[in-house]
This record gives C-alpha cells, structure tokens and sequence, in this order.
C-alpha cells in the first residue's frame, strides 16, 4: 500500500485519508483529534455516523473538551446519519454524495469559515444498500474535491467488518492513511500507537532503538502501560524495527517485570537474532514477557 | 591435603590436572567421578573422545551417572562456553549440593589469538564463578600440549591435580592482574591494503549504516551483518559513552572470517569486559557479554593511551 500516511496531528486541509481500526478506541482517538483540531483552526466540521443516534460521538467529543451543544448551535459542528448524507437518495449515488459535499464544502467558505473537514463511519456500505458496490469509485472520485485544498476528509473503515478483499481496495482508493499520534517521534525511531481487535493497546515499533533514543524509548513503553484506564496486555509490534541495540531490549524486559499481575508484556515479529539475545541472557525468563518472533531465519 | 573441598557451603574449586599418561589422567578423574556420584553432585566431563573412552571404561556401569560431552562440541568461544558452563551450573546447583566438571580445554588447531583468549578464559573462570558450587578439574595432556600452554595453567589454576592429591599452585596469578604474554605486543596489523576505515562519533545510526554498507559489499549474509553491527554498535557506544566520545574503526575480512578493530582514546576500566555473565535484572551491564556471544572472538589491548577493541566473527 502506497501513499502518504499521516498522524492526526499532521493532517491539513487537502488530505483526503482513510483509518482502518480494529477497535473502537482507536477510532475514537484519531475521529475526537481530527474534530477538535478542526474546530480549534475556524473550519467547519461535519462527522457521519453509522447509525441513528450521535450519542457516541457526542460523548467522545465533549470527554474532548468539546462544548458540544454550543459548536452545533453554532454550525461550526454537525453530526449526521449515514441515512442522511451517503444514503439520502435512497442508495448510494457517488455523484449526488459528491455534489452534496461540494455545496458543504461551498457553504462553510461563504459562511467565512476558514476550511471544511468531514469524517464518515463506512459501515453502512455492508448492509446490501444498492449503489454500495460503487464505493471505491466514490472514493477515488472524491480526492479531487479535496485536492482543490480547502477540505480534508478522514474516512472510518472498521477491519473487524469489512472483508480483507474489500478493504485493501478501499484504502487503495484514498491517497493516505491516518494513524494515532506517535508516542515518540525522535530522531530515527516512531513509536505508533493502535489497538487490537480485543481493544489491547499495541505499539508499531519503526526505526531505530538506540543510545540516542534510550530515554524516548522508555518514557514510551512506561506511558503505554501506565497510563489512564489502560490496564490489559501491551504488544509491542517489532515488524518494521530496523536496530535495536541491548539496552533498549533491557528497557523492554524491564517494562514487562513492571507489569502487575497478569498484565503481559508480548513482543511480536521480534527478528530471531534478537530473540537469542533475549535468549541468552536469560531475560525469557521474565515474568509477563512473551516473545512470538519471526519465524523466518534472519 | 586432599582433594575434598571443605564441607561448609561449597565454593569453587578449579584445579589444573596436568597429566603425562593414560594412566595420570584416569587416577586423578575417577575418582573424582566416583566421589562426586557417591556424594550425589552432577557430575559432566568434557574431554577429548579418546579420554571419554579410557574414563567409560575406568568408571564400568556407574559412568551412565556422568554426563559426557566431546571437548570439540563444547568449547566453542570463550565467551560462549564461559556462558554454557554458567547455565549448566545454575541448572543443576538447586538439586545438587556440587556441580563437578572435567573440563579439557581444545588448543589444537587455535591461532595465537584464540590461544591467548583461551588462556585468559581459564583465568577468568576463578572470577566468573567465585561463590559458585562448581568444582571444576581442567586437564592438561603434556604428551601434545606446548610448554608455554602448560606452564600458563599454573599461572591460571589455584591448585594442581596429581591423582587424588591437589597442592596450591605457587605462580597463580589473581584473575584481575593477568596478563598473557602477547598483551604487551601489539595486535597485528590488518594485511596491506585490505581494510575499510572511518572515524566515528556520537552518531552511531551513522557508523551502523556504514558497517552494514561494508558489511554488503563483503557480501556477507543478512544474518553475519547484522550480528556484525549489533556488535559493534555495543562497543562503539561504549567508546561514545565511557571513552573519549570519539574514535576509529577498520575492518578487513579473509575468505572465513571478518575482524573489526574499534579504536578510542578512552580506558576500559571493568576487569573482566563482558566476560562475567551479567545478572538479568542488572540495569546495565550486558553490551559487552552480548558482544562475547555474538563474536567468535575478542579481543582487548588498554593501556594509558587508549583502548582497541578487535572483534572477530567468521562469515558462516
């Protein structure tokens, strides 16, 4: 998959992304970061939710900072029903959803808003709606609305529902991905956060661990196991790891001893080298650590 | 005196067992055998397979209670083996009152450095294992071994063996004070024309990707080149951190191994780097013993005007 991925932090008017989550917290962390940046640069903002009610995102959004009722009374926030934007014709019509955004999009600058920005739950385009089908197509229409720099789009795919086939069409039909805020982003090494379909907090680790990253690395790994309400597993993703060197596997094993009881620390797609290290120096024998290396020889 | 350590809580024991004959050899490890079986401590002999054979024989039945390896599988690098004999004794020191090893170092076929670094391995076994329940016998075959060989496990051997009798070695030397002949001769120079050079810094994302570019051009394996800069990414920040935050490096390669010199004008001031097995929830501590298990050799010349760190690994 190619194109541009963005933290939410980064995102700007011009960005049209998708964020494909597998669970709700991170769908939650990236849609409430994207809002109220938006309200905070003067643009407008409209959300679309998958379902009647906007209770959810609501709550989201306030438990943000967010005066909810006062951004809605304003018009500077709108929360809709897919029923009521993608769906309003009765179907899906890309052309009608295209031209329904434009006059959004029109609208907010003659209002003398500084931009427009919309995120859109997807979901509804697995429930057999006709026109569903031409979803990719919308998709990769709709840049070009973007393009033009005033607007900026993040839309909601769930891995959880949609079809592994389906869903790597649709990311391939935006230009970028959005994800998390970096919990370390210095130097060489990017610390990602996500969530696992069982709602577990996982770390992407990229780059490169070394003397220079010690401290950003530790403060990383203790944040993620200790911070507010986030008890459960820690995984730590080592697949796009380029270096690590020993202190830095020293930092991981000691987050995993300082996990209390029955909390795990489980180190994925760990190079085999690295593994043996661990190995060797008998730091497998760490209580709460679990190590699924790569299986491939390296 | 005897050769029954003390029957307080057991220490190490480290003898050198320097033997002229079939028969030398058998008197003094039989019965070391047998005791350690009677008294109910594990009991591992690895020697030459032609000993192996004479001490089954010695031994009859009773020898299936004492676990033999081939000197050849076992003693493999310094590092790694001072690290699989820590394993072995912290394996079966709960279960048993005495760890008692026959441990028959290989110096067939070793280069001058191996052998310097073999030598300095058996010194550091007094270190490595001081307070630990091994009692560990390492023999010395003269019928094959060079003088200087023999004479040095005097030097790294509190006593020596005769049949069932150990007397303290006079010319042992205190682990932390020795030194191997050639510590005081230069290491060799790379031969002309052959090495790579750099400077290095603090910047160590830097002199990794230029070892891993060195690394590729000698077409080493994925595997070898990664060793290789984790390798001297250790050493290097070590320099960085304790040295003068500067230094050089070279490498040069032959058809089966890789060495890689890491130069700084700082002091290495651990008595033994990298050789202690570090405790796992130290806080620091375990770069230099990683080097050790990733390298086939190391090698270390300190003095007042700097340090120079010789990493060997073979390129399999």
């Amino acid at each position: 998959m190619g194109g541009v991925v963005r933290q939410v932090k980064d995102v700007r008017l011009g960005d049209h992304l998708c964020l494909a989550f597998a669970h709700e917290a991170e769908q939650r962390e990236v849609a409430s970061a994207f809002v109220t940046a938006g309200l905070e640069r003067g643009e407008r903002v409209l959300y679309f939710t998958d379902g009647p009610t906007g209770d959810r995102v609501r709550r989201w959004l306030e438990e943000s900072g967010v005066d909810v009722a006062e951004a809605m009374a304003t018009g500077r926030l709108g929360i809709r029903s897919a029923e009521d934007t993608y769906l309003a014709a009765g179907r899906f019509d890309p052309d009608a959803m295209i031209d329904a955004l434009r006059e959004e999009v029109d609208r907010s600058l003659a209002a003398g808003f500084a931009g427009f920005r919309v995120s859109g739950e997807m979901g509804w385009a697995l429930r057999g709606m006709a026109g569903a089908e031409r979803l990719e197509e919308y998709e990769r229409r709709v840049t070009a609305l973007f393009d033009e720099g005033v607007s900026a789009a993040i839309c909601l795919y769930d891995t959880r529902v949609f079809p592994a086939d389906r869903l790597s069409a649709l990311i391939g039909s935006h230009p970028g991905r959005v994800q998390m805020n970096a919990l370390v982003h210095e130097g060489p090494l990017r610390v990602i956060p996500s969530f696992d379909p069982a709602g577990s907090r996982v770390l992407r680790v990229a780059g490169a661990i070394d003397h220079d990253s010690a401290t950003a690395w530790s403060a990383a790994l203790r944040g993620a196991i200790g911070g507010n309400g986030l008890g459960g597993d820690l995984q730590i993703d080592m697949s796009e790891l380029e270096f690590i060197d020993v202190a830095g596997l020293r930092a991981l094993v000691r987050t995993a001893g300082e996990l209390e009881d029955g909390r795990r620390l489980r180190v994925t797609r760990l190079a085999p080298r690295l593994n043996e290290i661990v190995r060797l120096v008998g730091w497998d024998q760490t209580t709460g650590l679990i190590i699924d290396a790569e299986s491939f020889p390296s | 005196m005897t050769a029954s350590p003390t029957q307080r809580v057991p220490e190490l024991v480290h003898h050198a067992l320097i033997y002229d004959s079939d028969e030398a050899f058998l008197a003094a490890t039989a019965g070391f055998c047998l005791d350690g079986l009677a008294a109910g401590d594990k009991v591992l002999a690895v020697t030459t397979a032609a000993n192996i054979g004479l001490l089954k024989d010695g031994l009859g039945q009773i020898s299936d209670g004492v676990q033999f390896v081939t000197a050849q599988d076992w003693y493999d690098t310094p590092g790694r083996t001072l690290a699989a004999y820590n394993r072995y004794v912290n394996a079966h020191k709960t279960h048993h009152r005495r760890v008692r090893i026959i441990g028959e170092p290989v110096w067939h076929g070793r280069s001058p450095a191996e052998e310097a670094e073999w030598t300095r391995y058996e010194s550091v076994i007094n270190a490595a294992f001081e307070g630990s329940p091994a009692w560990i016998v390492c023999p010395y075959d003269e019928r094959v071994l060079p003088e200087r060989v023999v004479s040095d496990a005097r030097r790294t051997h509190p006593q020596l063996l005769t049949g069932d009798t150990a007397r303290d070695s006079r010319v042992y030397t205190d682990p932390a004070a020795f030194t191997h002949a050639s510590d005081h001769l230069p290491l060799p120079l790379p031969p002309a024309g052959t090495h790579v050079e750099s400077t290095f810094d603090a910047d160590l994302g830097r002199t990794r990707r230029l070892v891993s570019a060195w690394a590729t051009a000698l077409g080493l394996a994925d595997g070898t080149a990664g060793r290789l800069v984790l390798a001297v990414n250790e050493v290097v920040v070590n320099a960085v951190r304790h040295g003068g935050g500067h230094g050089r490096i070279r490498l040069w390669a032959d058809h089966s191994v890789i060495r890689c010199d890491v130069t700084d004008s700082g002091r290495l001031r651990a008595p033994f780097p990298g050789y202690l097995p570090p405790d796992p929830a130290a806080d620091r501590g375990h770069g230099l013993w990683v080097v050790r298990q990733l390298c086939d050799l190391l090698e270390i010349r300190g003095g007042e005007h700097g340090t120079q760190v010789r990493l060997h690994l073979s390129r399999a």
